[in-house]
């Protein structure tokens, strides 16, 4: 049962019928592990905290500097030198009083990601280079947690879902083999605000979607943004059966 | 043999497969990804995937910023 008071905050989800009382009682029981609260995680965090996902999970080891106010939005001026998960966790609990929400301040090592996603039903990567998300994917395939991968630099967003609950399903290795690669990120190449805003919250609908039970239109695809022309394209994703990380089924 | 590259009209010279395509093109191999009529080979395919006429193919590069 819903409170009265979730009736009355949830009430724009309760007159969807893609929704209703029984998809925001998935929301409420939901665990969500965001990595990154940078210019992804930020409207990805507030747009899952206002749906009432039930458990959040926040990770960064970053404290805020005046460049991240130009696109990370849940940071204001006097919030430079303060962590970013800390203040993030405080912004969150102030929107919705009703969720959970735990930080972890900190770079974590693969055990402990792997120990966190034994607590995790989805993880969003909302991170800022190669390293670090090939690490991700990895520890997701392993546990086979659903993961929604965010990107975005210049004006070009890219964004997918890998459902490793499915053992069928390709993963970001598939896709991009190499963690060696000379990635562009934010720092070098620079990025337009919304851009990378567009493509968070588009990682928290698909993680809203997950949970109620709506098919997700980025499953075992790739959708890249081109922040110009405002044009979408979209490529099918097969398991490379040669991929190291998830080929070995 | 006349394929489309990023939406621009391209002429080959003689057949060839992906990874030759990338070399042809003077493209990196570290960092790229490749789709033909918009399903993305995986790089462990590009010497046995032969381009053919008429194809589609869309290079793009890993992006990680966030």
């Amino acid at each position: 049962m819903l409170s009265d008071n979730e009736l009355l905050r949830y009430s724009r989800h309760l007159l969807l019928e893609e929704v209703s009382e029984a998809g925001q009682h998935k929301l409420k029981n939901a665990k969500v592990l965001i990595i990154g609260m940078g210019g992804l995680g930020s409207p990805a965090a507030l747009y899952l905290a206002a749906a009432g996902i039930g458990h959040l999970v926040l990770n960064d080891f970053d404290d805020i500097e005046v460049s991240n106010l130009q696109r990370q939005i849940t940071y204001q001026n006097s919030d430079i030198g303060e962590s970013k998960v800390e203040v993030t966790k405080q912004r969150l609990q102030q929107l919705n009083p009703d969720i959970k929400v735990r930080s972890i301040n900190k770079q974590m090592p693969e055990q402990q990601l792997s120990m966190e996603l034994t607590m995790a039903d989805l993880v969003l990567d909302c991170t800022d280079n190669m390293a670090t998300r090939q690490m991700i994917n990895k520890a997701c395939v392993d546990a086979k947690v659903p993961l929604i991968v965010g990107a975005a630099i210049r004006l070009e967003g890219q964004l997918m879902f890998f459902d490793h609950s499915q053992a069928e399903s390709p993963c970001y290795h598939c896709l991009f083999p190499s963690s060696e690669e000379q990635t562009l990120n934010c720092s070098n190449a620079g990025i337009i605000g919304p851009v990378v805003g567009t493509i968070g919250t588009l990682q928290a609908l698909e993680a809203i979607k997950y949970f109620v039970g709506l098919p997700s239109g980025i499953k075992n695809k790739l959708k890249l943004f081109d922040g110009k022309t405002l044009d979408w394209q979209t490529f099918a994703i097969n398991k490379d059966t040669q991929c190291s990380v998830c080929g070995q089924v | 043999m006349k394929i489309q590259v990023n939406e621009q009209a391209l002429t080959l010279p003689n057949s060839m497969n992906i990874e030759q395509l990338l070399s042809h093109l003077e493209k990196p191999l570290i960092g790229s990804a490749v789709a033909v009529n918009m399903q993305v080979i995986s790089r462990s395919e590009w010497t046995q995937y032969n381009i053919n006429e008429g194809d589609n193919i869309s290079l793009f590069q890993a992006i990680a910023g966030g």
